[in-house]
């Protein structure tokens, strides 16, 4: 986009302005919202309506061919993405972190990629998903103490979710109710993460599960990242895949319209069999959920881990699973 | 670049919603260094009228006079007008500016020396004098000390047109001493030039209060700073007013700037920080819509300082959209109770005593809420302050004429609420 004086009247006002202040012609990109030709100014506003034509976060892919994907998408009732994710691919390695920041604090958006960013990096050096996200909450609570007044005063919070893949090994953990799913061939997801959530504290003491979710509070997280948080200890679980199948993580934007494993599973698994590419999959499953409300911003990633053995002996019809279905649970290890 | 400016606001609207507040700081660590970037021009007009002679007033005022010649910075422009029926140029010689030295600020206070009270008081020919010697520098940091202690003797309407006809040409900072002048001529001046007004009660507080005023123009270094207001189609401002360091309504003086921008004066600038608060009414937009409502920029002439922008982004969230922010509520507060007071006193001289305690009450609630504790004093000065949570006061049988004035004049004064938002 090249900024000259107005082509039209010549008004030297227009250089450096996307828009002529004389004549008004406009000199930009095209408004999507009103329309009108070159009207995006520089600082992504238009110069005619005033309407915000799009943030660089509002949805951005992540594609790593065959081996991840992800996507990150600001859906159709919040006004920026909050959201945050990372996803690094090295020999045989994935390192993937999903964070989703608290709309009720203050830059909740710095808060989830400064999350997933920290997190991102403390993975590249080591599998300890614990580590990376202790370091993530320490990143995240400083932000407290960078000299702006009103993140001080509302402490910038996020949810987390991270995953190292090691070959057939795979560390998760967590904090909040940003989700890891393993998601077999067939049949329901497992779903490999415990929601820190109200809902979830309220079916473990005992309350009917349908009353619990439907309850206004169901969603209240009740751990997060942030300065006011408590202590955090990160959950965490390990285990081994035997066969083959997708490690999913994702934010409550996707989970919210796929609370039932089953329909998790299947819905999925339908659109990796739709997509050419692991990226066409995630970025509609996107499009599945702003379809569904696009309630709030969407965040998928798509892992396939297979076991070594499994690729060795291809034809061997064995059902692929993590390592011990029965036991999943209890691979996710509470600390 | 010494222009800051930065917007304080709650961006979030309810659905539906189109009204768009914020406060916007504007402060300047003084242009280039400290330097002027332009030369200026200050004009003393002293009133010279038969009344000065009471109380001493004339002899305070040639001192006044004379400390603020001495305040004039070297290489300065400056002329004194005294002011009677006509304007009668002082120094120099008429039609003249002097070029401020130690030579001439001498020869100036020997003419102050001769400054005599007889004749009437005509504020509308002192002001177009005035006019008529800054015409003779165009571009200058041109600012005007008058002082009066009477009612101005012209025909009605007269000052009105002379107003009309120089606005904006200069700066004009207006005192009354004594109680004999009306508080509502001299902001009538004050508020068409950009200017202030405030009591002198007592002839003896004139030095001081003319050098203080003197050295703060001394103080400014630019001439002739502009708020530029862009706004979308579809939305119009409500207001644009300044807040801080005393409320002073801009809307009127609005000059259209291209199809989507209008300017606003601001007068001259230096080392200083001052707040606006501007009020948009946009078109509404739907949930996780956001909208560039206003961009803010502190203008002149063509050269942008600085920039604010004001948003607005609607949303679902009630918790979000109904955030108060501090700023923006503090100084609504700041300008009601400037309106309030003015209010009162309007009340209280027309025998409406009923009005006249409603207003001071919610006047004394307001200074008291704000920590303006300089106001909540003036105002206990004119009513007995019984609770001033709860706005309860009784009027006074007796006030003082100067401090009923001394209220209305300093009613405008506001105070700064800390930085957070």
């Amino acid at each position: 986009m090249t900024m000259t004086d107005c082509a039209s009247c010549a008004d030297e006002r227009a250089a450096g302005a996307a828009f002529c202040e004389a004549c008004g012609r406009a000199l930009g990109a095209p408004c999507p919202n009103c329309g009108i030709p070159g009207g995006v100014g520089e600082d992504g506003y238009c110069q005619n309506c005033g309407m915000l034509a799009g943030r660089p976060r509002d949805h951005i892919e992540a594609d790593c061919g065959d081996i991840a994907a992800a996507v990150t998408d600001r859906g159709r009732r919040h006004h920026r993405n909050e959201d945050a994710m990372w996803l690094a691919v090295r020999d045989g390695e994935v390192d993937v972190v999903v964070c989703d920041g608290v709309s009720a604090s203050f830059d909740p958006d710095v808060a989830s990629e400064t999350a997933a960013n920290r997190a991102g990096e403390l993975l590249a050096s080591s599998p300890d998903v614990s580590a990376a996200i202790s370091g993530a909450k320490e990143a995240v609570a400083a932000l407290v103490t960078g000299g702006d007044p009103r993140r001080t005063a509302s402490n910038p919070a996020c949810t987390i979710v991270a995953a190292a893949v090691r070959g057939a090994e795979i560390n998760i953990g967590w904090v909040g109710d940003s989700r890891a799913y393993w998601l077999p061939p067939d049949g329901p997801a497992e779903q490999l993460t415990e929601d820190d959530s109200w809902a979830t504290h309220a079916i473990a003491m005992g309350a009917d599960p349908e009353a619990a979710m439907r309850d206004p509070k169901a969603h209240a997280i009740t751990a997060w990242l942030g300065a006011d948080a408590a202590p955090v200890q990160p959950r965490t679980g390990a285990f081994t895949v035997v066969g083959a199948g997708h490690l999913v993580l994702c934010s409550d934007g996707l989970w919210n319209y796929l609370t039932d494993p089953a329909a998790f599973g299947s819905t999925i698994r339908a659109h990796l069999h739709a997509g050419d590419t692991l990226v066409d999959a995630a970025r509609s499953l996107a499009e599945f959920a702003n379809a569904a409300g696009g309630a709030d911003n969407i965040t998928v990633a798509l892992i396939p881990v297979s076991s070594p053995v499994l690729e060795e002996t291809a034809a061997a019809p064995s059902p692929s699973t993590v390592a011990s279905p029965d036991t999943a649970a209890e691979n996710v290890v509470k600390e | 670049m010494p222009y800051t400016a930065e917007a304080f606001q709650n961006e979030f609207l309810a659905l539906g919603a189109t009204e768009v507040n914020a406060i916007i700081t504007v402060t300047s660590s003084g242009a280039e260094g400290g330097r002027r970037t332009a030369g200026a021009t200050e004009i003393i007009i002293v009133d010279a009228s038969g009344s000065m002679q009471a109380e001493g007033r004339i002899n305070a005022a040639r001192q006044a006079a004379k400390a603020a010649v001495e305040c004039i910075d070297d290489g300065v422009n400056f002329a004194i007008i005294a002011g009677v029926s006509t304007a009668q140029q002082l120094f120099p010689a008429p039609g003249q500016l002097a070029v401020s030295s130690p030579q001439s600020r001498a020869d100036a206070i020997r003419a102050i020396d001769r400054l005599q009270a007889s004749g009437g008081t005509a504020m509308g020919a002192w002001l177009l004098l005035a006019a008529q010697l800054f015409s003779q520098r165009p571009g200058d940091i041109a600012h005007a000390i008058l002082l009066t202690d009477g009612d101005n003797g012209e025909r009605a309407g007269y000052l009105e047109t002379v107003l009309d006809s120089i606005a904006g040409r200069f700066a004009c900072d207006c005192r009354g001493v004594g109680v004999n002048w009306k508080v509502s001529e001299l902001r009538k001046i004050a508020e068409a030039m950009l200017g202030t007004v405030d009591i002198v009660a007592q002839p003896s507080g004139l030095t001081a209060s003319f050098e203080q005023m003197m050295v703060k123009a001394m103080g400014k270094t630019s001439a002739d700073v502009q708020l530029k207001v862009w706004t979308p189609v579809n939305a119009t401002v409500r207001f644009v007013k300044q807040v801080e360091p005393e409320v002073m309504d801009l809307t009127g003086k609005r000059v259209a700037d291209g199809p989507r921008a209008s300017r606003y004066p601001l007068g001259s600038w230096g080392a200083e920080s001052r707040d606006y608060h501007v009020c948009v009414d946009v078109a509404p937009g739907a949930a996780g819509d956001e909208m560039l409502a206003a961009r803010v920029s502190i203008v002149e002439g063509d050269q942008v300082h600085a920039q604010a922008l004001v948003r607005a982004v609607w949303t679902e969230d009630s918790a979000l959209s109904t955030r108060i922010n501090r700023q923006v509520a503090h100084y609504t507060g700041q300008a009601e109770l400037a309106e309030a007071i003015q209010a009162g006193i309007e009340a209280r001289k027309a025998g409406d005593d009923r009005t006249a305690t409603i207003k001071f009450g919610r006047a004394a609630q307001l200074a008291h809420a704000s920590g303006n504790t300089a106001t909540e004093e003036l105002l206990a000065t004119v009513v007995d302050i019984e609770d001033a949570a709860t706005g309860t006061v009784r009027l006074r049988r007796k006030v003082e004429a100067a401090d009923e004035m001394a209220l209305d004049t300093r009613s405008t004064k506001t105070v700064r609420v800390g930085r957070q938002r």
